[in-house]
Formats: C-alpha cells, sequence, structure tokens
C-alpha cells in the first residue's frame, strides 16, 4: 500500500511541472495599482507634449515687462493646444481611474467635519464650462487644493496641478494654465 | 498774505473750507488733494524705528484691486516710510484680482507703490488663491521664478510659502531650508491663516497640520497670512506668534468673531502694518487707511527649545 501511495506521488510530481507550464501564469493584478499606473502613463506623455511645446516657444526668466509673462504663458498654451488637438476628456484621467480618484475625494471630505466641507466647496470658483486645452480664465480664482487630499492622490510632475472647480476635479498645465482634463462631479455635494 | 488768499474771493475760500470740513472724500471719490490731507493724519501716528541698523519691512495682503482704497493705504504706507524709512514689503498673496493682463500689473502694483518703488524699496510676494503661478515671473515681486522662496536680511531668514498647493514637494523643500537655516528669527509668510476668528473662512487646518509640526520643530517665531480681509493678532499659538494682514485693499467689516484665539482685532477698516527686528525683539505696529494706529506690541524670538515652555502661551 505504501509503495502505490509513494508511486501515486511521484506521478503527481512529476506532472506538476508539466501542468503549471502548460497553463497561463495566474498573477494576481491589483486592478487600483493597475489603474494608477495607466494614469501615470497618461501624465508622462503629456509631460512630454508639455516639453516639446516648451521647446518651440521662448524660454521664460523674471522680467519686469508682464506682458512677456502673459505672451509666453499664451503661446505655451496654443503650442499644447496644436500638439493635443485631438485631446477629449478622459485622454489622462483614464476610465479606470476615474472612480478611484472620486472614492479617493469622496472618503477624504467624509473625514471632514461639516464646516470643513462647507468652507472648501464655499470657496471654490463659480462654476465654469469645461473643455479640454482651455486656458483657465485669471479672472477665477484658483482655489487652494486640500493639503491632505494632496497626499491621498497620485503625485504629479510639477508641469502639472490638480484642482477642484465647483465640484470637478481638474488637470491643470501650472505654466501654460490651460485645462489638460476634468472628472466632473468628483466632489460631494456637502 | 498768500498768493490764494489774494486772488481768490473770501466766499470761496470759505465754501471750500466748508466742504473739506463736511464732506471729506470718501473711499470711492478719493483724490490726491485729500489724500495729502490723509497721509498727515498717518505719519502722525507712525511711530519712528526704535535702534539703527534694526531690520524693518511693511506688511501688506490682499492688495490687487487697483482700487481707491488700495490707492490709500498705498499713499498713506509712503507716508509712513518718512517717518519709518522700512528696506522692503511682504505681501501675503492676492497681489492681483481679476484680470492679470499686462495694464493690470500696472493699475494693480505698479501705480498704487509707485512712490515706494522709486524710492527702491523691494517687494516679495507670496502666491494668493487670485494669483495666476506665473506672477513668479514677475521681477518686481522678487519670487525668482518660484512659487516657494527664502531670503535673508540681516538676524532674519524669510519662507515666502504657495499656501495654495502645499504639496510633498514644497513641503520637503520647507523642512530642508528651515532645517538648514542658522538665522535667529525665521519668519513664515504666505496666504492662508493657520488661525483664524473669521467668519468667512476661519483656520486653515489642512495647512496646520502640514507646517505647523515643521515651524515648531525649527524655531519659525511668526507668521504672517492674508486671505481674511481684515487685521487679527492671535494668541500665540505653540510659542508662535500669528498676524493676519488682509486688509490692504479689501475689506470684510466685521467679520471677526472675537473667541479664544483673538489677541486683538481690526475689521472696521483697511490696514497695513508695519515691523522692526533688533537684536531679540520684534516691534510691530499696525496703522489703519485714515493713518489710526490700531495696534502695536513686541515679540520676543523664539528658539526651538523653548517649545515646552511657551506652550498653551495666553
Amino acid at each position: 500500500m505504501t509503495t502505490i501511495r509513494a508511486a501515486a506521488c511521484a506521478v503527481a510530481l512529476l506532472a506538476l511541472p508539466v501542468s503549471i507550464s502548460g497553463a497561463a501564469p495566474v498573477q494576481a493584478v491589483n486592478p487600483t495599482a493597475a489603474a494608477i499606473h495607466a494614469f501615470r502613463q497618461k501624465v508622462a506623455d503629456y509631460v512630454k507634449v508639455h516639453r516639446e511645446a516648451d521647446s518651440k516657444v521662448p524660454s521664460l526668466t523674471e522680467t519686469n515687462d508682464p506682458t512677456k509673462i502673459a505672451v509666453r504663458e499664451a503661446a505655451l498654451g496654443q503650442a499644447i493646444r496644436e500638439l493635443r488637438a485631438g485631446a477629449r476628456p478622459g485622454d489622462i484621467f483614464v476610465a479606470e481611474v476615474r472612480p478611484h480618484l472620486i472614492a479617493l475625494i469622496q472618503r477624504d471630505f467624509a473625514k471632514r467635519s461639516r464646516t470643513s466641507r462647507r468652507a472648501l466647496v464655499e470657496d471654490q470658483p463659480a462654476t465654469l464650462a469645461l473643455e479640454v486645452n482651455m486656458t483657465y480664465p485669471t479672472a477665477i480664482p484658483l482655489a487652494t487644493f486640500p493639503g491632505k487630499l494632496l497626499r491621498t492622490l497620485p503625485d504629479l510632475p510639477p508641469e502639472l496641478e490638480y484642482r477642484i472647480v465647483g465640484r470637478h476635479l481638474i488637470l491643470r498645465d501650472v505654466k501654460a494654465n490651460i485645462v489638460v482634463d476634468f472628472i466632473r462631479d468628483a466632489v460631494p455635494t456637502t | 498774505m498768500t498768493f490764494l488768499s489774494r486772488h481768490m474771493p473770501w466766499t470761496s475760500l470759505l465754501v471750500l473750507a466748508i466742504c473739506s470740513t463736511f464732506f471729506p472724500a470718501s473711499g470711492d471719490s478719493w483724490t490726491g488733494a485729500s489724500a495729502a490731507a490723509a497721509v498727515v493724519r498717518a505719519a502722525d501716528d507712525t511711530m519712528p524705528p526704535v535702534a539703527e541698523g534694526s531690520v524693518r519691512f511693511a506688511v501688506l495682503g490682499d492688495t490687487g484691486t487697483g482700487g481707491s482704497a488700495q490707492r490709500q493705504v498705498g499713499a498713506q504706507l509712503a507716508e509712513s516710510h518718512a517717518v519709518f524709512p522700512f528696506e522692503f514689503v511682504l505681501m501675503l498673496g492676492d497681489n492681483m484680482y481679476g484680470s492679470e493682463r499686462p495694464q493690470d500689473f500696472e493699475r494693480k502694483f505698479e501705480e498704487p507703490y509707485r512712490p515706494l518703488l522709486d524710492r527702491g524699496i523691494q517687494f516679495y510676494a507670496s502666491l494668493g488663491n487670485h494669483d495666476d503661478p506665473n506672477q513668479r515671473f514677475y521681477k518686481p515681486f522678487n519670487m525668482n521664478g518660484q512659487r516657494y522662496y527664502t531670503f535673508r536680511k540681516g538676524d532674519v531668514r524669510f519662507f515666502a510659502l504657495d499656501s495654495n498647493y502645499m504639496d510633498k514637494d514644497q513641503q520637503a523643500w520647507l523642512e530642508k531650508e528651515l532645517a538648514a537655516s542658522d538665522s535667529k528669527w525665521k519668519i513664515a509668510f504666505f496666504h492662508h491663516p493657520l488661525y483664524s476668528s473669521g467668519a468667512r473662512h476661519g483656520s486653515e487646518e489642512d495647512l496646520r497640520d502640514i507646517v505647523e509640526p515643521l515651524f515648531v520643530e525649527h524655531g519659525v517665531s511668526v507668521v504672517f497670512a492674508g486671505h481674511e480681509h481684515f487685521y487679527e493678532r492671535i494668541k500665540p499659538q505653540k510659542g508662535i506668534h500669528h498676524f493676519t494682514n488682509g486688509a490692504a485693499a479689501k475689506l470684510r467689516a466685521g467679520n471677526i468673531r472675537v473667541g479664544p484665539l483673538t489677541a486683538k482685532g481690526f475689521d472696521t477698516d483697511h490696514s497695513y502694518m508695519l515691523v522692526e527686528i533688533h537684536e531679540d525683539t520684534m516691534h510691530f505696529q499696525v496703522l489703519s487707511r485714515p493713518g489710526k494706529r490700531v495696534d502695536a506690541g513686541t515679540v520676543v524670538v523664539r528658539v526651538p527649545a523653548a517649545t515646552t515652555a511657551t506652550k498653551g502661551d495666553r
């Protein structure tokens, strides 16, 4: 009996590598990590576009002439718009990362006191008709981005920043002052 | 007998005198002539410096309207400068409300402070929520093209922060710069107050949780902030003195809800602050748009080891 069992085990062990190598490798994939990875890849692609556009316009150093600042900002924005002519909402805030980012924002708001939530919402600028590649109007304030929430969201390179406008999360190009992408209704109402 | 009294009928002089007495220039109809009358009062109430060779500066917050109140405060500040010759000005953000076209830089910054700029007074700006961060490239703001930066004057190291966007990079930079500084005085200035009794905004708790531990650990003595459109001196918090100066052009009258934080508040008119640092003492005075001194006092430098001893200061 013992001999039979030992033989069976040996057969089973011999067969194991065959069966493992024969099947597709099973790897646990964290969907959130994959979504963030996809987002980061899109951000990296955008930074390449930004840098290409940046190389096409005169470089900006400190100046006494505010006209030069305005002209440079507009030129950079225009160069980016031309390079991203077909850009659409969701190109960077890809579909798979959107629910994750919304969940992070909602979780952050849920932890805040009613006063804190109200202060954040009241501090937001008036509703803005968002479009990808639009210039962020300088007449509308850039509301403070809550520092603690910022620490929960995926890090961004210096070319980009998150902002909240009304109830929408936007991705803004800092030097070109343009809206690069957005997620509508990401912020809870109260 | 003056030229005027020889050539103007006495009745006209009488009318002029009555108008000047009973119809003082209002905020919106302010003119150069009424400014001259107002700034005399400001100079009268401005205290001169206490010591030679001290570090002297002015503090202005929420300035960039281009309106009459900003011009009036600018004129008062220039008059104060004659009595209290400060070297530079700290700007606490909202340097430019609304549009930021080239002509706005002129109307909302250069014109109101022209007398000071002409005297070579340097302005050091921080960014508010109404500011395009590209203001950092505007040379008269002395930001060296950075959203956050540091500079030293005598024994004082200043840290200008961008409180709109306190990301990990800025936090790491702040920690590194604070740790590296051996200055006796460390002063931080930025837009959003860590402590405030304002009904409109109140304390910026998110920001406070991030930067206050660094300020405490590395010996920051004083914090200047704006955002709230009034003046408030906060009772020392964890040994640090906080001042809110956000009424150099905008005013939210009656907005201070006096409570346990308030040491002194002024929310009935516009205001600006003058500061002098000499050895271990900071002397401050706050003047209103009509030139009245509304607060004054001294602050003693804080050293990190004294943190425990000063905890719970009132």
